[in-house]
């Protein structure tokens, strides 16, 4: 980042346009902040319509063929399913064996998957590596099973490479009505599915067992599903349990009646999968409402032109309402509907001045169109699946979970056929769409924010947002690089001849101090990101007394760094050395937090977007305390550095946020413990840049605040 | 991921660079350390998975290819069937039997790690020893020139350049992997080792058997003979003879005028080159005869020359890497593959003559320009090449303290060593980005060590005008 002193000659323009933005570094940083930070709250406006990118798919072009009678059997099947539930006892053995039965009877080919449950293992670096086939029998409990029933058809008019995978997650403890009109719906489609001569590629029901959540019941099926093992079911009980289990047995007797053999059966690669569930709840419009959830773990989504078809057959084919989620809170708040005033009338100005330009959008739609975004980057974010769809975009699937709500009505028996049929006929349309792929997805977006379901900002646009935040960084870092490194060289043309000292001799290698220092923070910060990993066994702990003894340790660590190694952090012993320090120290700090905001937005650019409206003001914005006299400017500027940092901090930037979106009378501090355990239970990287770019960062515009200059 | 922590420990080494000058420098203390550290990461039982790593591991150096090998060896079939393995028949028989050694309860390939333990260490020794020497030439020549003041203060570079050698992430990352690079390093290290010390047959060795395993090495025969004719780096010989010739004007009888005439660069003496040469050619036809012995079963020498020279210089093998030239070459028409293949090995062999005569007084940093230029352009380059080119430069660490950009290309190295894998991630396991993403980074990388060569050079460059500049105002 240092650049070339001005000499004689002149320097190359670039050179010149560098050392001209450095120069104005104040200026350009508060421009491009401000610009950045209203980009952000542009992008409703910028949003663009969906639109159908892959010609391919053709949906709605062909006619449903789902009849009343597949729809009046998976009414029969649902009341089954809930007979069943009322009278039986062992309902994770009965479902399995009915759902079998009637997939037997439709000429399908069956077999059962049983997984354990898996205790959540904390690795912070798994978004490297690919999906590893050696953790299915880590962690794994003998007692807990879970079932999957798994259907199959062959396509007729396919090569058995290719698959499209329905799953309905319900939970074998206790079926809720909602479950069961999933199942039905699963039902209906795939007794329609075997009978048709259409289809291209394979079909999957995975009828996903929900008691461990349903996202387990799936990510196990998967595993398995991509990593071949050899050897039947009883095999890797043996090998695994000394204990029989009540399952196998079942197992067995089930093999025993039926004749089908338990090998575990594959069908092709999957193109797309599509999860079912019927909220319990109703609907709170007078319509069916449809609810999508897309993102998947570390803030990836699948192929926009999923949503789309999904969207488009929805609205246009089935009437239904689709919604995406939203920040329910931002619907009320003043601000957004004063930007939105502010828009709609700069957006009427601009169509009075020329009626070309059309850009502004309505108060209502801005705040909607804001709200959600807002959900969307948070949830993407967060680098937490939203569904059991997630555990395919693990393995380059797509996949979206499609939440069916309906609306509330006096006559329940006919709703329920009629709900089937509609539920039923949209998930074939989008079934027979997929089916007319020829490749996987590619055309449309894989990087994109969803401001509702039919209006999305692409990554071209949102990087802008960013690019803008992030500019000024290496640019300060730059100046005060140069400028460190001129008075450096200004003091020492004063006190040495032609021969230069010793000390003053690697003028340009001085940076090197601060890069230590900013170097045992990291190693500090890589400690932290460890450290919950050895007391998260504690038992019997609140998520308050965690966070305590998290932030103790916090404290204590950062003590004992400090006086270990206090000569390190203040090097030097003429004001002069130590004036120039604290610059290069700011310099290094802020190209640290410069690589890694750049990483994460490349990781995950949800986390990077938010860590950088935290990160970058307060950054750019500390100043050595002690650096000037007390006047209003500097003390103005302490207020502001000490306010930033307070905010800076993880656990405060959360209550303040959180309080801000959901008043501050019902949170507790200890939330933010829960969080982040989330965070490290679902190996988010949001978690790794927390420990180790957001807080080094921290500490280290601390020392900068301290610094004794 | 394990480069993460790896680049962050980069920094140490380089603050060794400024901050360890001090008397208790501890070299030791940190060598030993840094094997202490290798030996602890090779029983981590942790999936670091380097060996599969495209940065660390090429098709040329990869350890488990060579594993493969001589699997195909044993069952006396020819090691290079079926495109696996592509080193030297030599290796094979030296490390092919430590592949398959297991000890019992502890990680594969063990022994053929603690090897490449022993390589780094033995090159980092080699390093010092040849810095302590270019350190002796320094101050020598600069009292000669009466600048001696200048020599004051200055850094032992030997030990600073072994210790770069030893804790550079890219070093240990490259010996974690799996892979033969080390002992590659170690034979080019040694060539320069023989060529500074003046010990023809060692420097022929070493040149030899460098090339034998990874072919560019063979462009450093014209350092390896200027230094065997010419002796150490120095500033340029005028300089010396314009001392000589002030002085025997002022006062021929001083003592500093016996000094200047002892310590200027003798001119081109041609005994031990030709010294050298004999020895290459005896070095070479015995290791040709060795390579004849074991490849006798199978297709011979000239099936070996095909399937690792050939293999290198056609650039067969596209799977990607931290090298610009598989992208290129995924992407040219075949009808033009030849004329550009021609064109980016000449694009190596184009700047070695003037680099030559420019840098004909400083041919061991000529070295170091060499290693990192053909590293930028090599069909298969990994990060190793980028930790010999780094010691090689620690060595010049008194001539290049006024080194502009420093901090800069540091940033750039981290950043580009951070952001690769992630890149790989995203292409290959997400699949929401694509090879460009990818090739970004190779760009970005040969970028930055393009910059670090030319900022190098001009600063060395620099140091001479500045010693030319201070020994004619001190005659004036």
């Amino acid at each position: 980042m240092e650049e070339k002193e001005p000499v004689k000659s002149k320097p190359r323009p670039i050179i010149r346009l560098g050392l001209f933005l450095m120069s104005h570094s104040l200026l350009v940083s508060v421009v491009c902040c401000t610009a950045g930070i209203l980009a952000l709250l542009l992008l409703p406006v910028l949003a663009k319509n969906t639109y159908i990118s892959e010609n391919a798919l053709m949906p709605g072009s062909a006619s449903p063929m789902l009849s009343s009678d597949d729809v009046s059997e998976a009414s029969r099947f649902v009341g089954k399913i809930l007979s069943l539930n009322s009278s039986s006892a062992s309902l994770g053995i009965e479902i399995p064996r009915l759902i079998k039965q009637h997939i037997t009877a439709l000429g399908g080919e069956v077999n059962y998957h049983e997984f354990r449950s898996q205790l959540n293992t904390f690795r912070p670096l798994q978004f490297f590596a690919s999906p590893d086939p050696g953790i299915i029998q880590e962690n794994s409990s003998c007692m807990s099973y879970g079932l999957n029933t798994v259907g199959i058809i062959r396509a007729p008019h396919g090569d058995g490479k290719e698959a499209i995978v329905i799953v309905t997650p319900y939970n074998s403890g206790k079926v809720t009505a909602g479950e069961a009109l999933s199942l039905g719906i699963g039902y209906s489609v795939f007794s329609l599915l075997t009978r048709v001569t259409w289809l291209a590629k394979d079909i999957i029901w995975l009828a996903s067992d929900s008691q461990y959540g349903e996202y387990a019941g799936v990510a196990a099926w998967l595993r398995e599903y991509h990593t071949p093992f050899f050897g039947g079911l009883g095999k890797l009980h043996s090998e695994i349990c000394c204990e029989p289990s009540g399952f196998s047995e079942f197992e067995t007797d089930a093999i025993l009646e039926t004749g089908i053999s338990d090998t575990f059966r594959h069908a092709g690669t999957m193109a797309a999968a599509l999860v079912i569930k019927v909220a319990d709840s109703s609907s709170e419009f007078e319509k069916d409402a449809l609810s999508i959830y897309a993102e998947a773990s570390n803030g990836q989504m699948p192929n926009l032109d999923l949503v789309n078809i999904v969207n488009y057959l929805a609205v246009h084919g089935h009437n239904l309402r689709v919604k995406v989620e939203k920040i329910q809170s931002f619907l009320h708040s003043w601000w957004l509907w004063g930007l939105g005033g502010l828009f709609e009338s700069l957006g009427k100005l601009a169509r009075s001045l020329n009626p070309q330009w059309s850009f502004g959008i309505s108060i209502a739609e801005y705040v909607e169109g804001s709200a959600t975004l807002a959900s969307s980057l948070y949830n993407q974010a967060l680098g937490v699946p939203t569904g059991p769809h997630g555990a395919f975009r693990d393995y380059q699937v797509d996949a979206i979970t499609m939440e069916f709500s309906r609306q509330l009505s006096p006559g329940y028996r006919n709703r329920q056929t009629e709900f089937l049929m509609r539920g039923g006929r949209l998930v074939e349309g989008v079934v027979r769409s997929v089916n007319n792929l020829l490749e996987k997805f590619h055309q449309s977006f894989f990087l994109y924010l969803l401001t509702s379901p039919n209006r999305f900002v692409s990554v071209g646009v949102y990087m802008i947002a960013f690019a803008l935040l992030v500019a000024p960084l290496p640019m300060v870092a730059a100046s005060l690089f140069s400028d460190a490194s001129k008075l450096g060289s200004m003091n020492e043309q004063s006190t040495s001849g032609p021969f230069s000292k010793p000390a003053l001799k690697f003028r340009s290698w001085k940076w090197l101090h601060a890069a230590r220092t900013v170097l045992i923070v990291q190693f500090w910060g890589a400690f932290m990101t460890l450290l919950p990993y050895f007391y998260c066994h504690i038992p019997n702990s609140s998520p308050m007394t965690r966070l305590l003894i998290w932030i103790v340790l916090l404290i204590i660590s950062l003590l004992l760094l400090w006086l270990n190694l206090g000569s390190i952090f203040s090097h030097g012993n003429n004001t002069q050395s130590q004036r120039t320090q604290w610059a290069y120290l700011k310099s290094v700090t802020i190209a640290a937090a410069f690589t890694g905001l750049c990483l994460m937005s490349v990781i995950n650019f949800a986390t990077a977007e938010i860590g950088a409206l935290l990160l970058v003001p307060m950054c750019l914005m500390t100043v050595p305390m002690k650096l000037k006299g007390w006047t209003l400017r500097t003390s103005m500027q302490v207020a502001c550095n000490l306010v930033l940092t307070f905010l800076g901090f993880p656990p405060v930037a959360f209550v303040v946020l959180k309080g801000a979106l959901k008043g501050f009378d019902s949170i507790s501090i200890g939330e933010f413990w829960t969080w982040m355990e989330a965070l490290w239970e679902w190996n988010s990287a949001t978690y790794v840049y927390i420990c180790m770019v957001h807080l080094p960062c921290w500490v280290l515009c601390i020392l900068t605040l301290l610094h004794p200059c | 991921m394990e480069k993460t922590a790896e680049d962050k420990k980069r920094k140490p080494s380089k603050s060794e660079f400024v901050f360890g000058c001090g008397s208790g420098f501890g070299f030791w203390k940190w060598a030993i350390a840094s094997v202490i550290f290798r030996l602890i990461l090779i029983y981590f039982p942790g999936n670091l998975n380097l060996a599969s790593r495209p940065e660390v591991s090429t098709p040329l150096t990869s350890l488990r290819r060579l594993a493969e090998g001589y699997w195909l060896k044993q069952l006396s079939m020819s090691p290079y069937a079926g495109s696996m393995y592509h080193g030297s028949p030599l290796l094979l028989s030296v490390l092919g039997p430590l592949t398959v050694k297991r000890i019992e309860g502890q990680p594969n390939y063990l022994i053929c790690s603690l090897v490449s333990v022993v390589a780094d260490f033995t090159s980092a020794m080699l390093i010092r020893q040849i810095g302590q020497r270019l350190l002796a030439a320094y101050g020598q020549n600069l009292r000669s020139l009466g600048l001696a003041e200048l020599f004051e203060g200055s850094l032992p570079s030997g030990d600073v350049a072994a210790l770069v050698y030893l804790w550079n992430p890219f070093t240990i990352v490259t010996c974690l992997g799996y892979n033969t690079t080390p002992i590659e390093n170690l034979f080019i290290i040694l060539s320069l080792y023989g060529a500074c010390t003046g010990i023809a047959p060692v420097a022929a060795f070493g040149w030899v058997v460098a090339t034998h395993l990874s072919l560019y090495p063979a462009i450093l025969i014209i350092p390896i003979i200027v230094l065997l004719a010419r002796g150490l780096d120095a500033p340029p010989r005028k300089l010396f003879l314009q001392q000589l010739s002030s002085k025997a004007g002022n006062d021929s009888s001083s003592d500093r005028h016996v000094e200047a005439l002892k310590s200027q660069p003798t001119p081109f003496s041609l005994r031990p080159v030709l010294a050298f040469l004999f020895w290459s050619l005896l070095w070479a036809s015995y290791v040709l005869i060795l390579c004849g012995i074991a490849l006798k079963n199978s297709g011979g020498l000239w099936e070996m020359f095909e399937r690792t020279y050939g293999f290198i210089l056609t650039v067969k093998d596209l799977s990607p890497n931290i090298g610009v030239l598989w992208y290129f070459f995924a992407e040219v028409f075949e009808f033009f593959r030849n004329f550009f293949l021609i064109v980016c090995h000449a694009n190596i062999l184009f700047m070695i003559l003037p680099l030559a005569i420019r840098l004909y007084h400083r041919p061991c940093f000529l070295a170091f320009v060499y290693m990192a230029i053909s590293s930028i352009l090599k069909s298969y380059p990994s990060v190793g090449d980028s930790a010999l080119y780094l010691g090689l430069l620690a060595l010049f660490a008194n001539e290049l303290a006024e080194m502009q950009f420093s901090f800069f290309l540091f940033c750039g190295y981290v950043g580009v060593s951070l952001l690769s894998p992630v890149m790989h991630n995203l292409w290959i396991w997400r699949g929401t980005g694509n090879a460009n993403f990818y090739f970004a980074t190779a760009m970005a990388y040969a970028c930055f060590q393009v910059v670090l060569v030319v900022e190098s050079v001009s600063s060395m460059l620099n140091h001479d005008r500045k010693i030319r500049k201070l020994s004619t105002s001190m005659k004036a």
